[in-house]
């Protein structure tokens, strides 16, 4: 009933409030957000004259267009700390990756060369199988005094029906780098952070850790004690063979 | 990002950020400048032969309070992410030294088609032109040609490297015939959380590029980041020292 004097009050002119007003709104009503009546409506219980829940909701929704501005956060639902996650991604050479493509025709390691690729994702326990990895490096520079070379890289990482989670930044075969979190999608919907890559193996085998904030608590099975790295490091038997009780849900392959 | 054809002179390009190509810079009668805080400005587009034929100076006419480009770069209808907006002033040089623009004619049409890359990596300076910082590096996807504009459209997806204050991570339109705005995607080190918006400036196709960052999210700039910049002109200069990177005008551990 609270939701239909609100949505009523948009017919009087007023801007459809966002979902943040409606829930403001609730909230200040005393009603709790699925429009039931709240136990101890805190702000009901003042002495005032009775009012209608059509001019309540109304005054409400007037008043809540004008207490959101000074409020310094709209994200104050999602904690504001930051979220460890570790994950292995190991390429076993079943995924046809990398596919270097050495379209600068220069016999060594160039502007112009691109290697699209695809690897296994694993929890940080080694337990379970995530998904995969996917995305783009761009070769930028060929750096013969540090033996390697410097990549942009542009991918993702899928957690089955967890979500994904894209990010860009560099990678140097010769040392560890932060990658930009660009953003996610499922429980990773609005992440933002950065990403820790480490070689374990050049090219196979790379442990992450990923700084993440703006998104709800990560489930316990992502959050494993992770296997510190090391270059024998190997998924447990029962993840490499994507058994059901050591993947996640519906892990992506 | 509209923009009155009367103002804009075209070049007729068929490739982005090309090291090689010579344009001969006709003669055209002066632009009408418009101060930053009401639209892009229009700024000449000569691939200059030489960095010093600039024979437009635009340093004069362009007003010191065209750096607070606010009415672009405020967020519309009173968003209230936490933190202030922090505007960063950067200038892309392409030297011809880095190997840059690599351009892959994949659609293997004769013309500039969707299909066509374009990785890239030019040098960064502060916005002061003092102080060399790092380096850009990504790739242009190639959209559309656009005769009428004389131009094209690509997808440029890039990071800025600043040494040890970290990078950041930029994604978003790159038209070879106006200026645009790019997103901030994310970024690492001193630009952690990074949001917001990148205004990009051609000043030279393709070689000067002058980037206003919009940055929202990360704590205070350091100050040698954000000396006072030099207005966008075709003729704009590293600094002597910068170009050599002399420890003095580097910031720590510059990115090349």
């Amino acid at each position: 009933m609270a939701s239909a004097t609100i949505s009523s009050s948009n017919h009087s002119g007023l801007a459809s409030p966002s979902p943040s007003l409606r829930r403001q709104a609730k909230e200040i009503s005393g009603l709790n957000l699925s429009g039931q009546p709240r136990r101890n409506p805190k702000l009901t219980t003042t002495t005032r004259r009775r009012e209608t829940p059509s001019t309540r909701a109304a005054k409400l929704t007037t008043r809540a267009f004008f207490w959101n501005k000074p409020k310094p956060s709209p994200e104050a639902p999602k904690p504001a700390k930051v979220q460890e996650l570790c994950v292995y991604e190991i390429n076993e050479r079943d995924r046809g990756s990398p596919a270097f493509l050495r379209l600068s025709e220069k016999p060594v390691n160039s502007l112009g060369d691109l290697v699209p690729f695809t690897n296994k994702l694993y929890s940080g326990d080694l337990q379970r199988r995530l998904g995969v990895t996917s995305g783009l490096c761009v070769v930028i520079q060929h750096l013969p005094d540090k033996g390697g070379d410097r990549y942009e890289a542009i991918y993702s990482f899928y957690f089955g029906d967890y979500g994904h989670i894209s990010v860009q930044g560099p990678y140097l075969t010769y040392q560890d780098t932060f990658l930009a979190v660009t953003g996610g999608s499922g429980i990773f919907q609005g992440v933002s952070g950065t990403v820790k890559l480490q070689q374990i193996v050049f090219p196979f085998k790379l442990f992450y850790t990923f700084y993440l904030k703006g998104i709800p608590n990560l489930p316990a099975e992502l959050l494993g004690k992770p296997v510190p790295p090391s270059p024998g490091v190997e998924p447990s038997p029962a993840a490499k063979a994507c058994e059901p009780h050591a993947t996640a849900p519906n892990f992506t392959n | 990002m509209a923009c009155s054809s009367s103002a804009l002179r075209t070049i007729s390009s068929s490739s982005v950020k090309l090291a090689r190509s010579s344009r001969s810079a006709s003669g055209s009668p002066p632009k009408t400048l418009l101060p930053f805080n009401l639209s892009t400005p229009f700024l000449p587009k000569l691939a200059a032969a030489s960095p010093s034929s600039s024979s437009q100076s635009l340093c004069s006419a362009l007003p010191r309070r065209s750096f607070s480009c606010k009415s672009q770069a405020a967020p519309a209808g009173g968003d209230s992410a936490p933190g202030k907006v922090q505007e960063l002033c950067i200038y892309e040089i392409n030297e011809r030294d880095r190997g840059s623009p690599a351009i892959l004619k994949l659609s293997q049409k004769p013309v500039n088609s969707l299909g066509d890359l374009v990785p890239f990596s030019n040098k960064l300076y502060t916005g002061d032109l003092q102080k060399r910082v790092g380096i850009t590096a990504g790739i242009c996807i190639l959209i559309q040609n656009k005769p009428e504009k004389k131009g094209d459209r690509y997808e440029a997806i890039f990071s800025f490297y600043f040494g040890d204050y970290g990078h950041i991570a930029v994604q978003g339109p790159y038209l070879t015939y106006e200026d645009t705005y790019l997103a901030v995607t994310g970024g690492s080190g001193i630009f952690e959380g990074a949001t917001g918006q990148v205004k990009l400036q051609q000043l030279i196709f393709p070689f000067k590029l002058f980037y206003t960052f919009y940055l929202k999210g990360v704590k205070d700039l350091p100050a040698e980041l954000l000396g006072k910049p030099v207005p966008p002109n075709p003729s704009v200069e590293p600094s002597p020292a910068a170009r050599a990177c002399e420890p003095n005008a580097t910031i720590a551990n510059f990115t090349d």
